[in-house]
Order: structure tokens, then sequence, then C-alpha cells
């Protein structure tokens, strides 16, 4: 189904098997709409031929072929402009991000040797102030969808106790608080104590960076409830998701034994960040013997699985689990290549509703979907953090973990419905089962579900 | 189950919603809103197409009594019916009814083409204007510009009761926005602070007992649910405004006790119970970035916690190195201390974090210009040397003393960090002072080095020993070159290089190219013992030191890396 329907073989590309290909990737087309043809270049301009020259390019890098890399690279090159359109600027990330593993890997060296001294192949992630992060994601439904659903549930779970302590877990450094505590602030019963607990530090090495240290930040916060009436206590709490914030865990479990009775709202909002968590594919030698959940008997688990039943044995009121609906997991790169090209097209194809060609924020905006792209392409291993599963996956986990989903309410979906409205066209939302998902153009981009200890 | 929508503008799916124009917006949101795929006319329509002189024409049609301009004709025979001038007006006939659509003077505008055209000619021209036009309407209150009067007009009659204005003078036409602007903006920080010392000129002695006032009042049971709203009335002596409906009984404010000071930790001795406090102890990390306590900890106070030890623990000063957590938590004591006083080693990723921040602002604005340099040069050979003193080139020496900063690459050296990729962009100052086009080379360095320093060699088709040639070559541009000898030398390359530039037509117009950049001994399989040190040393910094020394560009290497780090 992938063969070379559109573009003539290029001279000398031997035909290539792709083992994995049709193992459980389902390619489809795409709408891409008003996609130009760069001129002269005829089908090349076309998005599945990028694709395509893409997989053969990891393939020659995959298997140590300098030369035939070199030449589908300077295809690519020649099509994928890192000024062209939104297509073009997709594959120029990945063409570069291909580069940075042939550096990596093999002959292939020469190739990134040459590469560099004639460009320059790092990204620059701005590291954001709070106020510049705060407006950067108030740009696009993709963390607002996210901030907007889980408040609303949050708000419905908790509603009655007088304590609420919220363990948030966002990759977006408390950026879904302000709105949250808005929101409690104001509920009928008065306004609750709020404990906020966050992992300090959890994501320092991936974007969105900030300057400002957690400590700045919760007294900000701290500062904002007070002017809403809301008494918020702040935490952070050193811990990464590279050994599944077992410090964390193990925080909240001491907690737990002291509060458990007390009638305390214990709710954990993980927004975009469990995807860290090492996952099945990760080799697994390296975290064996590195058990970090003392408690936990078996270490034959991945990491995701013990984190999820520690947070069930947390018994929280709620947990709400927003994430990109995709699926970087697998160890075969043309795989990952090609998922995450059929997903990460959408960063770049909404960013002309939202910033101007050339401003400083897109840059920034850009750079971080670099990042992303690279991680997945270029890195392996421990590295390799961005390890997306698609929702189907998430809802398996949590049931396995011993969770039960639960629906997002009207009040929700209005919210989110409103919140959609102020942004582009493109933008929908799609309600599956019990969850919601964010969509552009029809294409899922972000879920979000709610689940209860089953 | 997920329904597989073509576009938006179709989804309908079983459950799907979508924000696209068949629903009701809200009416401030329309303005925004873009409907999809506005202009889609009858077929039968005539197509209009005017020049943007005509439609932004304001005077067609003249007056020539008072020389008032309308743009129809239509408009100026009502005028002059003002004049008791003779008018007529024009009656439609049925021929007329045919449609008209009107097509956007600007090519590249989607508009432009008939399949796209807009119903109205009022519409096409604010079209026109709004999007290719200049926005010459500016509002006063918050400067945003519009290029359409009747916009314009609209906005200022909105502006500032709809839109939400923090006192940082940002404005925010969405409620979430402005929330969390304000939450996080200074402004409010400092209006706290403000209110905060004139009611309330407590120190924190006096802190202590009046936060131990609500305590007795529901510690009797160790159960702190009861700890909800004591009430210390401390009234709310802030001009900030309180929108939550005021609850039944007034909210503790505690104010100094959670205060917006820095360090509100060291107020806290006493009250610090938080029981995970003891499992830090017990990890001898003394990591608490930020602890603030609550009328809930006193009620769970427990006896044995002697507050002594809180203290030591948290003193801000010189936060002794965590020891006990793993080494990725290791970066929270720089943390606990305000991230003034990083302690030792421990702090580097926040410290790097900090350093960047401050940086990074003044990072290479636009994307490097890629890949095109590498290949104008492997289609042009007899450019490198031209090549080699341009912007994405010349800093070599540079590139050379960034090997500290960050990189995509960044293995060998650090390693260490095993979870982390290496620091995006924790330049060094040094580094920012170059020029953009080199900042991002950083650890890449070596093949940066070896890949210029090869093409140079080649280049200039120099094949004897590269120690001489790089020595007697050295150009501040391009010093990096004795590096690039040293361990690439082509000299069996060619055989290699022929195969990969003829395999590739494209790239290969001479056969001068077959030696320039030593890509073609990796190919070819037979690489020289340069080579692989060229290889092993990519991307590790020693490395590059080392091969560089041994193979004779030593002297002048090292020093290269001394002036530019």
């Amino acid at each position: 189904m992938m063969q070379f329907s559109e573009i003539p073989p290029l001279h000398q590309i031997p035909p290539f098997s792709i083992p994995t290909m049709n193992k459980n990737h389902i390619h489809r087309a795409r709408p891409w709409p008003g996609f130009p043809t760069s001129k002269g270049l005829g089908s090349f301009g076309d998005a599945n031929c990028m694709e395509q020259l893409l997989v053969h390019c990891a393939n020659a890098i995959e298997s140590n072929d300098a030369t035939l890399a070199q030449q589908i690279l300077w295809v690519l090159n020649n099509i994928a402009p890192p000024d062209g359109d939104s297509n073009q600027r997709l594959t120029c990330a990945f063409l570069r991000a291909l580069i940075v593993r042939a550096a990596k890997s093999g002959t292939c060296k020469m190739l990134a040797a040459m590469a560099n001294a004639h460009c320059n192949l790092s990204i620059d992630i701005h590291t954001f102030s709070v106020i510049e992060l705060a407006s950067f994601v108030d740009l696009t439904p993709w963390h607002r969808f996210g901030f907007t659903a889980a408040n609303a549930a949050i708000l419905e779970a908790v509603e009655g106790y007088s304590v609420i302590h919220i363990v948030d877990l966002s990759l977006t450094h408390c950026m879904q608080i302000p709105t949250l505590i808005d929101a409690i602030a104001s509920r009928l019963e008065g306004p609750p104590l709020v404990k906020l607990t966050v992992a300090g530090g959890a994501t320092e090495d991936v974007p969105p960076m900030l300057d400002l240290s957690y400590e700045e930040l919760g007294s900000k916060l701290i500062n904002f409830a007070r002017s809403r009436n809301v008494v918020l206590e702040f935490r952070a709490i050193p811990s990464t998701y590279a050994d599944g914030f077992s410090s964390l865990i193990e925080q909240l479990r001491v907690q737990h034994l002291v509060y458990a009775e007390s009638g305390e709202a214990l709710v954990i909002n993980c927004h975009m960040m469990l995807h860290y968590l090492p996952e099945e594919t990760l080799s697994p030698f390296s975290n064996v013997n590195s058990n970090p959940y003392s408690f936990e008997p078996s270490s034959t688990q991945s990491l995701r699985t013990m984190f999820l039943k520690a947070l069930r044995g947390l018994d929280p009121t709620v947990v709400v689990l927003v994430d990109e609906d995709a699926d970087f997991t697998s160890n075969n790169l043309v795989c990952r290549l090609r998922a995450a090209f059929n997903y990460l097209w959408i960063p770049y194809d909404t960013v002309d509703t939202f910033l101007p060609q050339g401003s400083r924020q897109r840059q920034w905006y850009e750079a971080d979907i670099c990042w992303k792209i690279e991680n997945v392409i270029a890195h392996e291993g421990l590295q390799r953090v961005e390890r997306l599963e698609p929702k189907s996956r998430w809802v398996q986990r949590m049931r396995n973990a011993g969770f039960r989903g639960v629906s997002f309410g009207e009040e929700a979906i209005s919210e989110v419905k409103t919140m959609l409205d102020e942004h582009a066209a493109g933008w929908g939302l799609k309600k599956e089962e019990d969850d919601l998902v964010l969509t552009w153009k029809g294409h899922n981009v972000v879920f979000a579900t709610a689940w209860l200890p089953a | 189950m997920p329904v597989d929508l073509d576009n938006s503008s179709t989804a309908s799916g079983e459950a799907s919603i979508t924000s696209s124009g068949n629903q009701n917006p809200l009416p401030k949101s329309t303005a925004k809103k873009k409907r999809n795929l506005p202009g889609m006319p009858d077929p039968d329509a005539e197509v209009i197409a005017l020049s943007p002189r005509t439609l932004l024409a304001t005077n067609r049609f003249v007056c020539e009594i008072c020389n008032k301009g309308f743009q129809r004709d239509q408009n100026l025979q009502l005028h002059r019916r003002g004049h008791n001038l003779p008018w007529k007006l024009r009656q439609r006939s049925s021929k007329e009814v045919k449609k008209r659509v009107y097509v956007c003077p600007e090519i590249t505008c989607v508009h432009h083409h008939p399949s796209r055209a807009l119903g109205d000619l009022t519409g096409i021209k604010k079209h026109f204007c709004r999007k290719h036009g200049e926005k010459k309407w500016k509002c006063d209150k918050c400067s945003k510009k519009y290029a359409v009067q009747s916009d314009w007009k609209a906005h200022s009659k909105i502006c500032g009761t709809r839109e939400y204005k923090c006192d940082c003078g940002t404005v925010f036409s969405r409620r979430d926005s402005f929330i969390t602007h304000r939450a996080f903006c200074d402004v409010l920080a400092e209006e706290r602070a403000k209110a905060q010392t004139q009611p309330q000129p407590q120190n924190q002695n006096q802190t202590a007992t009046k936060e131990s006032d609500p305590k007795p009042q529901t510690t009797d049971s160790s159960l702190p649910s009861a700890a909800a709203p004591v009430s210390v009335s401390v009234p709310e002596s802030g001009k900030v405004p309180a929108p939550a409906p005021a609850p039944a009984p007034a909210v503790p404010q505690l104010t100094s006790v959670i205060s917006s000071s820095a360090l509100p930790i060291q107020s806290s001795d006493k009250s610090f119970n938080f029981p995970g406090y003891f499992v830090f102890r017990f990890f001898k990390s003394g990591p608490l970035m930020l602890y603030l306590p609550s009328i809930l900890d006193h009620v769970i106070e427990l006896p044995e916690n002697p507050s002594p030890i809180m203290e030591e623990s948290l003193a801000p000063a010189p936060a002794a190195p965590p020891t006990g957590l793993n080494g990725s938590c290791s970066s929270s004591a720089s943390l606990g201390s305000n991230g003034s006083s990083g302690s030792g080693s421990s702090c580097s990723v926040f410290a790097s974090l900090f350093a960047s921040s401050t940086t990074s602002a003044s990072l290479k604005p636009q994307q490097p210009p890629v890949f095109i340099d590498l290949f104008q040069s492997v289609g042009q050979p007899d450019c490198l040397t031209d090549l080699a003193p341009s912007p994405s080139i010349e800093p070599i020496s540079l590139c050379l003393s960034t090997n500290h900063g960050s990189s995509i690459f960044g293995t060998a050296g650090q390693e260490h960090r095993q979870y982390a990729p290496p620091p995006q962009p924790a330049m060094s100052a040094t580094a920012l002072l170059q020029k953009a086009a080199q900042m991002g080379a950083t650890a890449t360095n070596a093949s940066l080095l070896h890949g210029l320093g090869i093409a140079s060699l080649s280049s200039s088709s120099a094949q004897q020993d590269n120690l001489q040639w790089g020595q007697s070559q050295v150009e501040p541009e391009n010093t990096s070159v004795v590096a690039g000898l040293g361990l690439g030398l082509p000299r069996d390359g060619s055989s290699g290089l022929k195969e990969l530039m003829m395999g590739t037509p494209v790239f290969g117009p001479k056969q001068a190219t077959l030696d320039f950049l030593g890509l073609g001994m990796a190919a070819g399989g037979s690489p020289s013992g340069g080579l692989s040190a060229l290889i092993t040393s990519i991307g590790g910094e020693l490395d590059v030191v080392a091969a560089a020394t041994s193979f004779g560009g030593g002297d002048f290497t090292s020093k290269d890396f001394g002036r530019s780090s």
C-alpha cells in the first residue's frame, strides 16, 4: 500500500522492504487542504511523498547506506525548505532529526559531519518567562482543551469537599491552576482549602521551559489564590518521570495515611505528562534493579503500569488524564516516523491560524515541535522521552490499574465548546464514549479522560 | 467510536461536535471566528473583478453641486434628491436578478478565485481592507489596530468593557486568559505586598502566635477535616478584586504566614508539619522547594517534630547538597534556597536553566539556513573555499568552544544525566556574544570541524601532509581546518568518494569533488586511521582535543579552544 504510487523511483533507489510497515500502522490519506506544490517539483511537493522520502531516508540511515541517505536528503532538502509551507516545515524538521540521528550511528556519521559544516542542527528552545508562557499556552486549544475539560471534571468531583488536594502533573508548569482556583473560589459552598502539590523539576529538560523556579511560581499562585479568598498551600516535590515520580508517590502515600480518613479530596491532574513515563518498549534492563517503588514487589512491570497502580493505591477522588492522541512508542524507527509525521503535521497546520509568520512566538512554537520530532526520531532508550500512546491504550491501562472511566458532564462539554469558539474553525470536539477528544479538521489531537477508583 | 472525518466542515459523525460555523457562536466570538470557507457562490452568478483602486474608491460618483463622492450611483441619486436635482433610481428589471459575486483583487488570496468569490461588494471591500490593507484605525485604549473603520468603531464601544485589562496594561479578550495572566503577573504580587504591609506590619513572631490562634479550635480531634474555614477574620485589606461570593465564614487570611515573601519557609517553623516532611528529613535531602503551612498543618501537628530541625534543614542560606534522593532530584537544593545560592554541583540543572533563561531570548531568531549550504557545497565543490567564510561556517573556532554547551547530540559528555536529553539552550555567555549562525553547532563541533576541514582540504586539493598544511594555512576564519585535517585526511578517500559521487549525478559535476568531504571514505569502507578517530570522536569533546592534538594541529587547536571558551 505504500509503494511508489506517486513518485517515480529515484535513480538507484533499490526497492525497499519495509518490514514493519504493515504491522500496526494504518496509513490513510488525509486531506491536505490547499497544499501548494512546489514549482518544478511536481508531485514531490506532496505530503505523502515527503513522508515516503523520509521513510526511505530513515531506512537508508538505519542500514548505514550513506550514499543513498545522501541522495534522499538532497531531494528532501530541495522540496522542504525550512521557511516553506506547513508541510515543508514539517518535513524539514524530520529531515533535520534524521541527520541528527545519522550523526549518532554508523557510517552515516560522515553525513552529519558534513551537514554540520554547513548548517545549524541545534534547536533554540526558548525559555519562557511565566507571563510569556501564560500567553503562549493561551494561543491554541492544544493545552486549553485539557485545562477546560479537566477543570470542569475536577470541579464536579470535589463538590462538597472542604479540603482539596490537587496533585498537578502537568507539562505546562501550573498554567492550568489559576483558572481552576478561580472556579473553585466561586463555587456555591464557599472556597475550600486547596493544597497543591507539583512534581518539581519533572520536565525541566522538556519544552516548554520556564525561567522561574517552582518556589516563585508557588508564591505567585498563593498570592493569586488569596486574592480569590482561597487559602492555597503549595508544595513542589522534586520528582521525575524517569523514575515514575517515585518520590512524589512516596510522599503522597505517607500523606494518604494521615489524610485518607479526613475527607480530603485527592485530585490527580495529569496533563501531557504521563507519556514521559517509561513504558514497556523501553528496554527492560534499563530499569531492572531500579524499581523505585519499594512497596511494589514486582519489577517486571513497566514504570507506567507501576505508576498507575500506585496512583490507584492512593484512592484518589478523581484522576484526570489528558494527553496527545498518537503512538510514538514503537521501537521501529520507520513506524515511529510515520506515526509522528501523521500526527505532528497538526501543530504546523494550525499555527497559521494564530501566529503570524516570522513572529518570535512562532519560532518558539515551532522549535518546540522540532524538539519533539528530534526526540522521537533521533534518540533512543532513556533519552527518547516522547512516548505518546493513543487514547485506547491509556484507557486500557487505567482499567487495568483499577479505575473506571466517568463521563464529562454537560457543563464540561459546554465549557469546552465555548472555549473552542474562541479559536479557529478547524478545531472540533468529539465525544467518544466517556471521553472528550479535541480534533483538528477531524483528526484526533488531544484526549481528555476522567477516572474514579473502580 | 471515532468517526474519521475529512474536514471539520463536515464534522458530524455520531457524536461529534465541532466549533465550526453551524453553531450559535457567542456574540463576542463572532468577529474572531472564521466561517468555514467563506464564499461559495452560486456558480451561475456573474463574477465581478474590481481593481483595488476601484474597490476602495469612495468617490466614483460625484455630486456636481457639493463634490461629495459616492461609491454607488444609487446613493448619488438619492443625494441629488436633496439638492432638488433630477434623480433617477434604477429599477430592478428581471434581467438584473442575476446574482453578482465579487473576487478579491489580491492574486494570492483564496477569494481571488471565482469559486471563492464573495456575495456582495461591501463584503469584498471589507475583506480586502482587513486582509490586505493597512490597519490604520487604532484603538486609543488598547492599541489594537483595525483596517476597517466600522470594525474599529465596534471595538471602541466595547473596549474595556468586554475585555479584561490587567494593571500591567495587557488587555485580554477572554476571561481565562486574563485570570491566568493575572495570577502570574507581578502587578498582583506588588499589590498584595502593598496591601499587606500597610495594615499588618506584624513580624514573624507575631505570625506564629496569630497563626496558632485558630488552631485550638479544631485541634482536639485528630481529624483535620474540621480545619476548613476557621474564622480568624483578618480583614481583607487589599484592593484586589475578590469576585468570589463572600463565604459565610470569613476565610482566614493569615496574611503574614502565607506571605508573599520570598522565603515563607522561614516564618513557618512550628507549623511545618506536613507529613511528607519526615520523609524528606529521612533522606537528608532537605530539598523542599517551597513549603507553606496552613491551618491544617497545625491541626495535625505532631509533637515529636522539633522545630529546630526544621529550620536547619530548610535554612535558606547554604543548603546542604541533597544527598539522599537520587540524582535526578538533585536540583532541589538550589530551589530550596530560593535559587539564589545554588549549592555545588547539585544545582547544575537549575543553574543552567536559570542561565539560559536570560540568554535564550537573544538566541538566533530564525532557523538556520539549514541544509542549503550543505548541498550547495556538495554540488559545487569549487565554491567550497568561498563558502568557508560565509556566516554559517566562519565561526568554527567558536564552535569549538561551545562544547560545554548544550547539544542535540551531546551524548558523550553528558551521559551521566541519564534521563535527560541534554539541556537545550544553556549557552555560555561567551557563546552568546557570537553570531547566530554558530550558536547551534555546539557539541557537534567535532563533526562540524571535520566536515569542514575535510572539505577545505580537498577543495584546495591539498593531498600532502595534513599537519604541515594545516599549520601553514592557519587563518582566523578557518582555524578548525587543522583539526579537520588531522582527522579526516582523505588520502585514500578518492575511491570511496568516487562511488558516492558517481552514484549521485546530482552531486558531482566534477571529478574534483570526489575527495572533498571525506564522505566516501566512510562509504567506501576503508577508513584510514584518521577517519576512525574522527568517527569515534564525534560528539565527544575530549576526543576532539585528543585527536586534534595527536594529529598535529594540537598546538594551535588547543590554543583555539582556550581563546574562544
